[in-house]
């Protein structure tokens, strides 16, 4: 085979992760965490506990061999592979998440499996690869048949949950989120920037980032990773506090409590918030440097942060004032 | 929690009449999920009156996902989609009311172990999301019968709470019927228990609904003569003396819903609106819906009878 020259840059990144509440009635520790990530005998699972306690899998690398998502209906195929991997936050909050990345053009014939096993995560085109509706036709989804970065995650995402760790009592009702990004390069010696982040349908997010040409891929997938689980987190507390009736009764339908448990219904509603979620909030905590600008972004502008101190605060209060006798309490609700 | 309505003949109004449990309970706040296994025949999409959204989802409905053609199941939020006007101001503080279709024109099919596995991942990911689920089974000893009683006996299922109803008729031969879905030896309880369910708790687990049951005192028929009166009092009480009979008596019904047209040949949902507004809904049948949802997590309801 005659010597390759500079390959050519990398110029679309993209992935999609998937975020759900553990299905256990305990968090893991580590070491079970450890169990449940271990997807290859070959390679260790990276565990840390600063600054909070986090582990994530080996990658796991998906052959592919179809053709491209594109918004103007070109056909570009493409082979190479995706590669996946999971991680669990506080060894409560899991998440799998699926990536590649794609050169702008690549040779018209499909080459060995050796060339594409030694760029793991790499995905290339057959020919020039037009990035610009190649991206936004994964951000839209694809047709069936059309590379499924999602089905990729959600695949592994299946196989965790079946582990026989997992007792499937999950402390409280949630839904799983999706979060799909694609990342161009930026414009020479501009910043990473993020130029679109939707809430498309009820689980379903997109994101559209610009970064410097030359980000690995990787760095790019812990970021999002990191966007998804605390965008996640935003969506399960304020569906939490959007289920409870202020000042309300007992439902008629819900379950009469059993003896000893007669507190409040919003207590009820509010505790495994308070004993699961709570204190998962960090952002940033293991964002690359040259990414952590992106975050800024996002405190500003909705104020991811802002937004989750006033759900936590509104949890307290509203534990706290059914802390007081009810008695009082009522007195002061009834006009 | 799970409940499953199942019933042994069609028309019984089994899919209706849990469609509109689900309905009321999503009513009361509650996150629902409806999930059509009546293979033979998918009829949710009528209920709940989403036509349009059901296109788009032949290929991707609940057969193509249990044979493992898709990943994720195709999920219709009914509140959104659906084309009922009354339906889609969904009410404030209601919860999630949503849709599992089957595909269009899927058949019965067999299930072996992958398709067991998927359906485990299938409620399990479910009940981690929706305080209720409703699954609509095909009549019968069906396929779906068999891979819900599987599943639920799985061991990854066994913190999952389970119910069962099955839904009759109020004549002779769907009592029989019903008791045999039941209680015979290709019944449910057997079937369960060699799938590893335990008999007693299995038996706890089953309730039945009496469905389209005219009701004598009902000013319905106080129009009829004595001797019809007469004659239908006494009907009612030898059916009830058959179902104490084939122990499907009275301590083991959850509800009975009474005869209503607009549930026999609209097959769609009852609102309010239907009965103060237009008026062509009983008020009775709307009270009946909403007492046996009230019943579906009332443990006073169920266990031993």
């Amino acid at each position: 085979m005659a010597p390759e020259g500079t390959p050519p840059p990398v110029v679309l990144a993209c992935g999609e992760v998937r975020t759900c509440l553990l299905p256990a009635l305990q968090a893991l520790d580590s070491r079970s965490a450890a169990q449940l990530l271990g997807l290859r005998a070959d390679e260790r699972v990276l565990l840390s506990e600063r600054p909070n306690v986090y582990g994530r899998s080996p990658d796991t690398l998906t052959g592919v061999d179809c053709p491209l998502p594109s918004a103007n209906g070109a056909r570009i195929r493409a082979v190479g592979t995706v590669a996946a991997r999971a991680s669990l936050t506080e060894g409560r909050v899991l998440q799998s998440s699926a990536h590649f990345r794609v050169p702008a053009a690549g040779p018209d014939h499909r080459r060995p499996w050796g060339h594409y096993l030694v760029r793991p995560g790499t995905v290339e085109p057959f020919g020039r690869l037009p990035h610009e509706a190649v991206a936004q036709g994964l951000l839209n989804g694809g047709r069936h048949g059309e590379l499924d970065v999602g089905l990729i995650a959600d695949g592994l995402l299946t196989r965790l949950l079946r582990h026989p760790l997992l007792d499937q009592r999950p402390p409280l009702k949630s839904r799983p989120t999706r979060l799909r990004w694609v990342a161009l390069p930026a414009e020479r010696d501009e910043g990473p920037s993020i130029e679109r982040f939707t809430l498309a349908e009820d689980e379903l997010r997109t994101v559209r980032l610009r970064v410097p040409p030359g980000t690995p891929s990787g760095e790019v997938a812990g970021l999002c990773d990191d966007l998804a689980l605390h965008d996640w987190l935003l969506t399960t507390v304020v569906r939490i506090l959007d289920g409870i009736r202020l000042g309300a009764a007992e439902p008629p339908a819900r379950p009469r409590p059993r003896p000893g448990e007669d507190r409040p219904a919003v207590v009820t509603a509010l505790r495994p918030a308070v004993d699961h979620l709570l204190h998962l909030w960090m952002p940033r905590a293991r964002v690359a440097h040259e990414l952590a600008p992106l975050w800024e972004a996002l405190e500003d502008r909705p104020g991811f942060t802002r937004q989750w101190r006033t759900l936590v605060q509104r949890i307290r209060d509203q534990l706290a004032l059914h802390a007081i006798p009810p008695l009082h309490r009522e007195a002061e609700m009834t006009p | 929690m799970l409940v499953f309505a199942a019933s042994d003949k069609g028309g019984t109004g089994r899919s209706v009449t849990s469609a509109n449990l689900a309905y009321q309970r999503a009513l009361t706040g509650d996150h629902v999920a409806y999930v059509d296994f009546d293979f033979g025949s998918p009829t949710a999409a009528a209920v709940f009156d989403v036509p349009g959204a059901m296109r788009g989802t032949e290929e991707s409905g609940l057969h193509s996902y249990l044979e493992g053609a898709v990943t994720e199941p195709a999920r219709i939020d009914v509140w959104r989609q659906t084309e009922h006007p009354q339906l889609r101001a969904r009410p404030n503080q209601a919860g999630r009311l949503v849709l599992l279709p089957g595909d269009a024109g899927g058949g019965e099919f067999a299930t072996g172990e992958d398709a067991l596995e998927r359906c485990v991942d299938l409620l399990l990911r479910l009940h981690g999301e929706f305080d209720l689920i409703v699954v609509d089974l095909s009549a019968g000893r069906s396929y779906a019968v068999d891979m819900v009683l599987a599943a639920t006996a799985h061991p990854r299922m066994r913190y999952v709470p389970f119910r069962w109803l099955v839904f009759h008729r109020w004549t002779r031969q769907h009592v029989i019927a019903a008791a045999g879905l039941v209680h015979k030896d290709h019944g449910i309880i057997r079937g369960g228990v060699e799938r590893g369910h335990d008999e007693e708790a299995l038996r706890g687990a089953v309730r039945f609904v009496r469905a389209a049951v005219p009701d004598p005192d009902s000013p319905l028929w106080s129009q009829g003569t004595p001797a019809q009166a007469a004659w239908m009092q006494s009907c009612d009480e030898a059916l009830r003396r058959l179902a104490a009979e084939h122990r499907i008596g009275d301590s083991v019904v959850l509800g009975v819903v009474p005869l209503e047209p607009i549930l026999q040949w609209r097959e769609q949902l009852i609102t309010e609106e239907d009965v103060l507004s237009t008026q062509i809904a009983n008020k009775e049948t709307l009270e009946a819906l909403e007492e046996i949802a009230r019943r579906l997590t009332d443990d006073d309801c169920w266990g031993r009878p």
